[in-house]
């Protein structure tokens, strides 16, 4: 018999490990993006140029492996658990940022930030225990 | 300027529309082979079966879609005002989850979701 899988330990790992691939992908589209800032895109010829700076740009290439690592995690989440589960808890990365700002480097942070972190919190608990229970009615 | 801000919240509805779509389409083709995956092997042999169904590649070309929009809106707009308007995604991956894969998606759910939704929203702006 197959081991039914719950909300393991595994999968938020698999998550966070997700989110941090995500946010490297991120930087480095930002970083293919940066240097085109400048051009006014209006005319297609500019088109062009944009789309042949970003295709010599190394960060785009570092960038879409990190795509191919995040999809082969990702499917396996996806494997596992409801969309409208994994997407929601994917969200977590928006709070470990700020917490481990706040434990490490002990920075401020403004109250609208810390509010901020406690809805995030609290929806991913929700979000949780919502799958925990249809797992349990199953 | 105001236009200019139009204009990003728009160019990051798209890309959100486009993200949806494609984790839609990758879902329900994961959904379709329903393979217990417990070890690297299976991931490996999961990953080929998804790439040999048609239907994922609609999902490729939306997922590219939305990113080069995603590219197009960050040359625009700042990363943390284009993540909080991008936490909309959540709603429309609810939706889609709910009209298109049948999820279940119970009150509990939902406040999670929205309770989340709110909270990037203060995080991205404050």
């Amino acid at each position: 018999m197959p081991k039914k899988t719950n909300l393991s330990i595994k999968i938020f790992l698999f998550l966070i490990l997700t989110d941090v691939l995500e946010t490297f992908t991120q930087f480095c589209f930002k970083k293919t993006a940066i240097p085109e800032t400048g051009i006014e895109i209006k005319a297609f010829s500019a088109v062009i140029i944009f789309a042949k700076a970003v295709v010599l740009s190394p960060f785009l290439w570092i960038g879409l492996i990190s795509v191919l690592f995040t999809f082969i995690i990702w499917s396996t989440i996806l494997s596992k658990i409801d969309l409208s589960v994994a997407v929601p808890l994917a969200s977590f990365s928006y709070i470990m940022v700020p917490l481990a700002s706040i434990i490490f480097l002990h920075e401020k942070v403004p109250p609208l930030r810390w509010l901020g972190i406690c809805f995030i919190l609290a929806g991913v608990v929700f979000v949780s225990i919502s799958s925990k229970q249809k797992k349990a009615e199953a | 300027m105001k236009q200019g801000v139009l204009f990003v919240i728009f160019l990051i509805t798209l890309t959100a529309i486009c993200d949806t779509i494609s984790q839609l389409f990758l879902k329900s083709t994961i959904n379709s082979i329903n393979l217990q995956v417990n070890n690297i092997g299976k991931i490996i042999k999961l990953i080929i079966r998804i790439m040999g169904i048609p239907r994922v590649w609609i999902g490729f070309f939306f997922s590219t879609l939305s990113l080069l929009i995603w590219l197009f809106a960050l040359t625009k707009s700042e990363l943390s005002f284009a993540f909080s308007i991008d936490s909309m995604h959540y709603i429309f991956i609810a939706f889609g989850s709910l009209l298109v894969l049948k999820e279940k998606i119970g009150s509990l759910r939902w406040v999670g979701i929205i309770s989340i939704v709110v909270g990037i929203a203060l995080v991205s702006v404050s």
